[in-house]
This record gives C-alpha cells, structure tokens and sequence, in this order.
C-alpha cells in the first residue's frame, strides 16, 4: 500500500469525528487521541519489526516478549485492583503459558525458530491471555462476593484458604475459558480471525493461512486454561488476611 | 488454666465515622465449662462478638485467649474447630444434606462417624429427613439444625451460637435445648448462646452476659441478672420484654 493511500484512509477517521460532531457525542478530543496513537504505535511496531526481524537477535526477541507480557500484565491488573501483588502473579502466569506454547510450538518444530513466526504468534497468545486472566479476576471479584455466606461457612468448620475458595476457583476458571471455547465454535463463520485475513490479503494462500489459524486457535485454548488455572493458583490466598479472614473489594 | 478469656476487645465498624465504636472495653473469662446466654437488644454487636471470638472477624483491640494461649500464636483454622461459630443464618453448602453433614470430615480428613450423625440428627429431631434431599430444598428450621449437626460432628470445646433456634417450632426448639445441655453435661462443652427468647436465656444459661451501652454492661449468674440487674440498661431491657411478653398472652 502507497503511503498516499494510506493518507486516505484518514476518510474514516473524518467520517467519525462527523458523526461524533452531529450527535453531540463529545468524542472528539478521543478520537483525535486514539487515532494518533493508533497511527504512532503501529508505525513504531512495524519499524520495530523491521529491525528485529533483520536482525534475528534472541537478546532482542526475549526483551520484546518481556515487555509484551509486562503491558499484559499490568492491563490485566486493573481488574484485581485492591489484590496486593496480583500483578507480578499475573505476569508469572501469562509468562508460563508463553514458556509452555513457544517450548511446544519450536519443541516439536511446528514452527520454524525465527523471529518471524515467534513475535506475531507470541503478541497474540499473551494477548489471549491477558484478556482471559482479567475474565478471571472479574469472574473471581463476582463470585467472591456472591458466595460469601458459603466461603465464611466452610471457614467456620476449620476449612483453609484454598478449600473455602475451591468452589470460587473453579467457577471462575471456567468463566474466562468459556469465550476462547465459544470463540472455536464459531471461528471462521461468524468472523473472519485477523490474523488470517491479515495474511490473505498480503498475499498468502488461504489455505496456508488457515493452518496457521487452526495453530493460533488450539494454542489459544489451551493458554487460556493454563493462565487461570496457575493465576488461580497463585492468587488465592490474596482474598484472604493473613488471619484467614475474607477480604472483600468491593469496599476499594 | 481457663477455657477462653478475653481482655478488652473493642471494635470499630468499617465505614462508619471514626468516633463510635460498636463495643470496646468488652473482657470476661470463662474458667470452667459454662453455659452462657448473651442477651443485648437488636444492633448491639452479639453476633459481631461471636464472629471475633471465632476469628472470622477480627477486633481493633484486645487479646482473645484459648485454653491460655492468644490467638496470635493459633492457627486461625485450628481455633475455629475449637471455638465453632452457628451462624445465625445458616448457609448450606452445595449438595445433598449428607454433602454437608460429611463436610468436615471431607476438610480434615477423618472418618465420618455416621452413628454419631444419625443420633445428633434424631436429637435435634431430623431422625426422619432424608439425606439425600438437595440442600437447598431445605426448610429455614431444617437447614439451622443441619448446620448445627454439621458443626457438631466437629466435637468442639466451645460452641459460639447465635440464634439458632430462631426460626424452629417450639417442640424443636426444646428438642435443640436438651441436646445442647446434654453435651455440656457429658462432654464439658461450654457454649455462648445468643438468644432473644429470655425464657429460653434462663433456662439454658448458668451465666449470662449482657451487652449495652457499648460494652460488656454485666456478666452474672443467669438467677442473679434476671432477679436483680444491677444497670439501668439491663433493667430497661428486662421491662420491656416483660411487657411484651404480657402483650402477647393478652392477644
Ligand atoms: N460487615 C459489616 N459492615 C458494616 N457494619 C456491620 C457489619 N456487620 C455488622 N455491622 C453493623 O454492626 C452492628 C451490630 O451488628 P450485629 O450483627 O453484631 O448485631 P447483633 O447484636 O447480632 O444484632 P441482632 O440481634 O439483630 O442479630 C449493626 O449496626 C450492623 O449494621
Ligand atoms: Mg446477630
């Protein structure tokens, strides 16, 4: 694409602030924000690429894995705000789930071991995961609070942190799996994944196109489960003082 | 060596402006095995104390001992089997009446000993509820005697009971109150019953502890308080359900 044609892409961007104008919306001033920002992070992303890709420096592939799952984690982290120390936790478990997929992926020679295949391919599953450790922590939060009278019970029989919650845990695991599983159902149907179409139309095979989608997908699945189980794991006891008592959020 | 003591509790509410606390100065002992009822009109903090004295709250200040030793230096699980809090709603855990009634052994790992269920059950007068009926399906009275059977099946020095016969018939009730004096009488259970009914305070109790004016206000034997209170608020207290009490036979 010509950079002219990109410059009239900018139609959109007019077409919104129109609307935004007749309607009253007020959104404006965030459109303009959003737009620059879009526009000056891609482009950076896209110099950034450039760079690593021509380079092929593991140092550099490492550091931008990092950076992508300390982003992810400290976003997610707003969901578990008032949990102390959940978004180091978060980190830990979207990091896992990046170390497990990336040792499958190159470990049985799916994908070839350049930086090529392991940014994109990472960008997206720490990105699934980010989405379904903040699912978790949401999840978490409700049913938390719904249960209370059931968690305060099972502490007055002498139950530890983690029987009290098993319940709490596992209803919320399944929450934030649900729209990656939901997700595979209808994949292809009822929308057309980025990533493929991002393929396809520079120019790739469709068909080469959906063997990676079908990789993004199952890998996805599978991160989504790991990351709230090992978050699960390691986030528990912070719904509890150490005096093994509920804390609750909703006061903060 | 004493079963429980406690020095000086207070306990502000969270959320509440700073300068009034719900109790504070609140301290008693109990040395031996008792049987404590805890009188104070609605609002006054019994169930915020027994919740305290169970750890599942936590007071501002003051120190909580059990069989001498302050809860600081305890497990708060290993407390709570001893000090077992009834709560005055009882919440069934997920499941079928047995699910709860096997709920502790599940959580500590030992052997139900179903003879001693079957008999607890038929005390309290579920000899002929059927286990297998889902928790939920249970009735108000029901589920606050199966809570308090699964408590039981815990064998607990000290039972912390708020309300829990609250919502029984009167046979039930009696039924409940004979239990409870027959495990004081042959295992030396203590409890601290928190009760609005002052009949059932009177009969049930040894001793009685009564709440007002943000503290402990007296700590008597049951015949004493109820023939002399020594404060005003407990002789205000006392009048007043006499005089709903004359009320109720005249309706
Ligand atoms: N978690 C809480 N947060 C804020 N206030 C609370 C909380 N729990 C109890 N309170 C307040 O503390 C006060 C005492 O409550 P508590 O349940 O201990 O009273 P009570 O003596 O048991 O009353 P009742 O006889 O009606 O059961 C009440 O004013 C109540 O609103
Ligand atoms: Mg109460």
């Amino acid at each position: 694409m010509s950079g002219l044609a990109l410059t009239f892409t900018l139609i959109f961007v007019f077409i919104t602030v129109l609307v935004s104008m007749r309607q009253k919306l007020g959104l404006e001033k965030d459109i303009m924000i959003g737009t620059i920002r879009a526009a000056v992070q891609l482009l950076l992303v896209g110099y950034v690429l450039q760079f690593v890709f021509r380079t092929e420096n593991l140092f550099l592939i490492i550091f931008i894995i990092v950076m992508m799952i300390a982003v992810a984690a400290w976003n997610a982290g707003q969901r578990g705000s008032g949990l102390r120390g959940i978004r180091w936790r978060i980190a830990l478990s979207i990091g896992a789930t990046e170390a497990l997929i990336m040792l499958l992926l190159l470990g049985l020679g799916i994908i070839e071991p350049a930086s090529q295949y392991i940014i994109p391919i990472s960008g997206m599953s720490i990105g699934n995961a980010m989405v379904v450790a903040g699912l978790f922590l949401n999840g978490m939060k409700q049913d938390v609070l719904a249960s209370k009278g059931e968690i305060e019970a099972l502490l007055a029989l002498g139950a530890n942190a983690r029987q009290a919650i098993q319940q709490c845990l596992k209803r919320a695991v399944k929450a934030s799996m649900i729209p990656t599983i939901d997700g595979m159902k209808t994949v292809g149907i009822v929308q057309l994944p980025g990533m493929m179409t991002g393929m396809i139309i520079a120019g790739a095979d469709p068909l080469e196109a959906v063997r990676y989608q079908i990789l993004i997908v199952f890998a996805f699945t599978s991160s989504a489960a790991v990351t709230s189980i090992i978050l699960g794991l390691l986030s528990y006891r912070l719904w509890f003082t150490k005096e093994l008592q509920l804390r609750l959020q909703d006061s903060r | 060596m004493s079963i429980l003591k406690f020095d000086h509790l207070s306990k502000r509410l969270q959320g509440s402006s700073e300068n009034q606390p719900l109790f504070s100065n609140v301290s008693a002992v109990i040395d031996e095995p008792e049987r404590i009822a805890l009188l104070a009109p609605s609002g006054q903090g019994k169930s915020t104390l027994l919740r305290i004295l169970s750890l599942l709250d936590c007071a501002d200040e003051g120190d909580i001992l059990l069989n001498n030793v302050s809860f600081r230096e305890w497990q708060p699980l290993h407390w709570r089997m001893k000090a077992m809090y009834v709560a005055q709603q009882a919440v069934m855990l997920p499941g079928s009446v047995e699910d709860n009634l096997r709920i502790a052994s599940r959580l500590h790992r030992t052997v139900f000993d179903n003879d001693y269920a079957r008999k607890l059950m038929a005390d309290v007068g579920l000899h002929e509820l059927d286990w297998c009926k889902p928790s939920a399906d249970l009735s108000g009275g029901e589920k606050q005697r199966v809570a308090l059977v699964r408590s039981l099946l815990l064998y607990p020095d000290l039972l912390l009971l708020d309300e829990i016969t609250a919502s029984l018939d009167p046979h039930s009730k009696v039924a409940v109150e004979v239990m409870l004096a027959e495990l004081h009488e042959k295992q030396g259970t203590t409890y601290i019953w928190v009760t609005h009914d002052l009949e059932q305070a009177r009969s049930v109790s040894n001793r009685v502890w009564f709440m007002g004016e943000g503290t402990l206000l007296e700590d008597a034997p049951t015949g004493e308080f109820f023939r002399s209170p020594q404060s005003e608020a407990a002789r205000r207290f006392l009048s007043l359900a006499d005089r709903e009490e004359g009320e109720k036979c005249q309706a």
